[in-house]
């Protein structure tokens, strides 16, 4: 594990939430869509987003639309990282082992 | 303040107490997240999320919490830590606390309400109270002398050419007895004097035994009441019957009037020249206990 990595804690919601990204990996999703399909609360979820992304596992842009025309103000995506992709399958195949990593 | 403006001005106050590298970022996420929540409610929580959520960003982004690179730093970075780490750790605490405290004050009210409420619900036991006599000495004042005025009243004499015949069957049965009619005086020779038969008890007029008043029978009381009877052509009654003269007990009259009332339709019509008319007629029922 990486000096990032040591940030990362392997709490049930953050599995879920590396879970929710993993179905789709490529697929970039806001908080509220997490929060939707994964079901965790904002005071938690915001927290291991902004962490995961300093740990590296994820990275972040803004929805790329003009809020003035879509009379909304634009989402903070979320998306994994290779490094994400490879250490959230690790994961996940550990615990498959049996064992966490 | 709507709860629209309550749940961004809490999304405002929440980003402002982030780092101020992320502050403006988590505003405009969290305000564009807080857009997709369905219900107000769910936005409120949401929120309230951000505000917690604030908290354990700013603990996670201390400085502290940076590589130290230089060993002089080390210690001040470590000073630093432990006393963010023990105000981090009253701020659980204290949020702990708050919690408990608020979860026994909920206790402790509704403990309260139910207490309150069975308090109302069991009624308070029945205690005397004197009340204060009033004057049973005193007597109501004198009702006030009404003014009367006696107005004399001209009744007209009306002649009648009719004669009264005493009823063959005397119109009496085993307990009722029809008062006598007095007999009529020998009338002067008229070319015409209608043939007149009295009324009287007819067929299935209800027996006296069944409106004797049960009182009465226990008392002993006996009697003749009369009352007075008007009668249609077919034995009905055409007048609620009064009572003439009284037995000496007013259950007995009371009983009489009863039983004068339920024979309505069952009298015999008075006749004329032996068709039935109207009259009214004087009517005696006999109380009498059977030994």
């Amino acid at each position: 594990m990486g000096k990032k990595d040591a940030n990362v804690r392997m709490s049930l919601q953050t599995l879920k939430v590396l879970e929710t990204f993993l179905e789709n990996p490529t697929e970039q999703l806001a908080g509220a869509e997490v929060h939707q399909r994964c079901g965790i609360a904002s005071g938690t979820l915001y927290p291991i987003l902004l962490r995961l992304e300093s740990a590296g596992w994820f990275v972040s842009q803004w929805e790329s639309i003009d809020p003035s025309t879509a009379g909304r103000p634009r989402r903070r995506l979320y998306r994994l990282t290779s490094t994400g992709l490879r250490r959230a399958s690790e994961v996940f195949a550990s615990f498959n082992r049996g064992v966490l990593a | 303040m709507s709860q629209r403006n309550v749940t961004q001005w809490l999304i405002h106050h929440a980003a402002q107490h982030a780092p101020e590298s992320l502050a403006a970022r988590l505003e405009e996420e969290w305000l564009a997240d807080l857009g997709a929540r369905p219900s107000g409610f769910s936005r409120l929580c949401f929120a309230i999320g951000c505000c917690w959520a604030t908290q354990v960003i700013a603990h996670e982004h201390q400085p502290s919490r940076v590589a130290v690179s230089s060993p002089a730093l080390a210690g001040k970075a470590a000073i630093a830590y432990a006393d963010q780490n023990f105000t981090f750790i009253s701020l659980r605490s204290s949020t702990f606390f708050l919690v408990v405290s608020l979860h026994v004050v909920l206790i402790y009210g509704f403990m309260s309400a139910l207490s309150h409420t069975r308090k109302s619900a069991i009624p308070d036991p029945l205690q005397n109270q004197d009340l204060p006599r009033s004057h049973p000495d005193a007597l109501p004042p004198p009702l006030p002398t009404p003014d009367l005025k006696h107005v004399p009243i001209e009744v007209p004499n009306i002649e009648t050419n009719l004669t009264y015949a005493p009823d063959p069957d005397g119109g009496v049965t085993t307990e009722s007895a029809h008062e006598p009619s007095p007999p009529a005086p020998p009338m002067p020779s008229t070319p015409h004097a209608a043939k007149r038969i009295a009324g009287g008890p007819g067929a299935g007029f209800p027996d006296t035994a069944d409106f004797y008043p049960s009182l009465s029978i226990h008392l002993g009381e006996q009697g003749i009441s009369t009352v007075r009877v008007c009668v249609d052509a077919k034995g009905r009654l055409t007048a609620d019957p009064t009572t003439l003269t009284s037995s000496g007990s007013a259950r007995l009259d009371d009983g009489a009037l009863k039983l004068a009332r339920a024979g309505s339709g069952h009298y015999r019509a008075a006749t004329e020249d032996g068709q039935p008319v109207s009259s009214c007629y004087p009517l005696g029922i006999r109380f009498q206990l059977k030994n």
